[in-house]
């Protein structure tokens, strides 16, 4: 049977399920793999959701369970190619938006960001979604500075590997 | 403008576009169990010491009797790895028990690496265990087999025994050694690399 706790917590990840997409989309580069990890994520998030009190919103907790299990627990379980698949079903562009170097540009970036570590990714991510570096170094365990510091790096190196 | 501001036009123009997983899913994966890291750690160390302890039900009383009558401190040995052993399967649900999926990035890793220090000394602690054993009885099979070789007592000198031991002790350490960096080293690289890079952000 169903317990209340079961289906309050579907419900919630059911609505805000996007988050958990994103991180798989950022660190995984097959399908296979994306529901791998969405599915680990779902898990972790279950196990810890009887210390989920509802003090703080259910997404800033997804954040942080969904990022750790991506840059901890999960097992990749081969290792994947350098390449990220170009997804054509998260770029549904209408055809009179279409624009081919656009579309080249793009698919460079998410080939850098594919390139970057696991901790770089976490950073790109967090900035992707609108968090500010107190966040970010919370999330993360480091101090704001080097936030800040380390996300101009990023940048850095992303400009370089698009601009070689 | 900024690549990461391009990239983050994309992010928000696509967020909604993923394919959507319905409630019956969710409720199907919340009842699958986990393959995190931390989890096999422990399922792996409760095998190891299931596995090592059966092999010694395989081994004749014959056999054993034999041994324990060579080597009388054996069976201390024996009794005082058992306890070690349970020692050891009590840290590792501890660790596991205390890792918390809320912490932040940089504790979480540390917290499961401390796992992973006591899984090294677990390593350490059965190489000691396994060489020593397995030298003697490395030991024991040579001077028998010299023994029926000559047909004669055997007669080695001190060095002689000593090589011997030394040989067999290499080998059995070399054996064990390599067998655990295979099966800790895949669970534990990725972990290791990330907590570096967040300490070198930090430093």
């Amino acid at each position: 049977m169903r317990s209340q706790d079961e289906a309050q917590f579907v419900s919630l990840l059911k609505e805000n399920q996007n988050i958990i997409h994103k991180i798989c989309k950022l660190y995984t580069t097959d399908q296979d793999s994306h529901n791998d990890l969405f599915q680990e994520i779902t898990i972790q998030l279950w196990k810890a959701y009887p210390n989920f009190r509802g003090d703080s919103k259910f997404t800033t907790w997804a954040y942080r369970v969904g990022l750790n299990t991506a840059i901890t627990l999960f097992r990749k379980k081969k290792k994947t190619i350098d390449t990220i698949e170009f997804d054509n079903t998260f770029h549904k562009v209408k055809e009179d938006e279409y624009n081919f170097e656009e579309e080249e540009q793009l698919k460079l970036l998410y080939h850098a960001v594919n390139e970057l570590n696991d901790i770089e990714k976490a950073l790109v991510f967090l900035y992707l979604e609108d968090k500010d570096y107190t966040e970010i170094a919370e999330t993360l365990g480091i101090s704001e500075v080097n936030a800040r510091v380390k996300m101009n790096r990023v940048k850095g190196k992303l400009k370089k590997i698009v601009n070689p | 403008m900024d690549e990461l501001e391009i990239l983050k036009q994309d992010w928000k123009k696509n967020e909604n576009s993923f394919k959507q997983v319905g409630e019956k899913e969710i409720y199907n994966m919340i009842h699958k169990s986990s393959t995190s890291v931390v989890k096999w750690i422990l399922i792996i160390s409760i095998l190891e010491f299931v596995i090592l302890n059966g092999i010694s039900f395989l081994i004749s009383d014959k056999e054993i009797e034999n041994f324990e009558r060579l080597h009388p401190y054996i069976g201390i040995i024996e009794k005082v790895n058992y306890v070690v052993i349970l020692g050891f399967i009590y840290l590792f649900y501890k660790n596991y028990k205390s890792i918390c999926i809320l912490s932040s990035s940089k504790k979480l890793i540390k917290d499961i690496l401390q796992t992973r220090k006591t899984v090294n000394y677990y390593i350490y602690w059965n190489l000691i265990i396994g060489c020593f054993t397995g030298a003697i009885a490395f030991f024991d099979g040579f001077t028998e087999s010299h023994q029926i070789e000559n047909n004669k007592e055997i007669a080695l000198t001190q060095i002689e025994s000593i090589l011997i031991f030394c040989i067999g002790f290499a080998l059995v350490f070399a054996f064990i050694y390599g067998f655990y960096k295979l099966l800790y080293g895949f669970l534990m690289r990725r972990l290791q690399k990330n907590y570096n890079e967040l300490s070198k952000i930090d430093f």
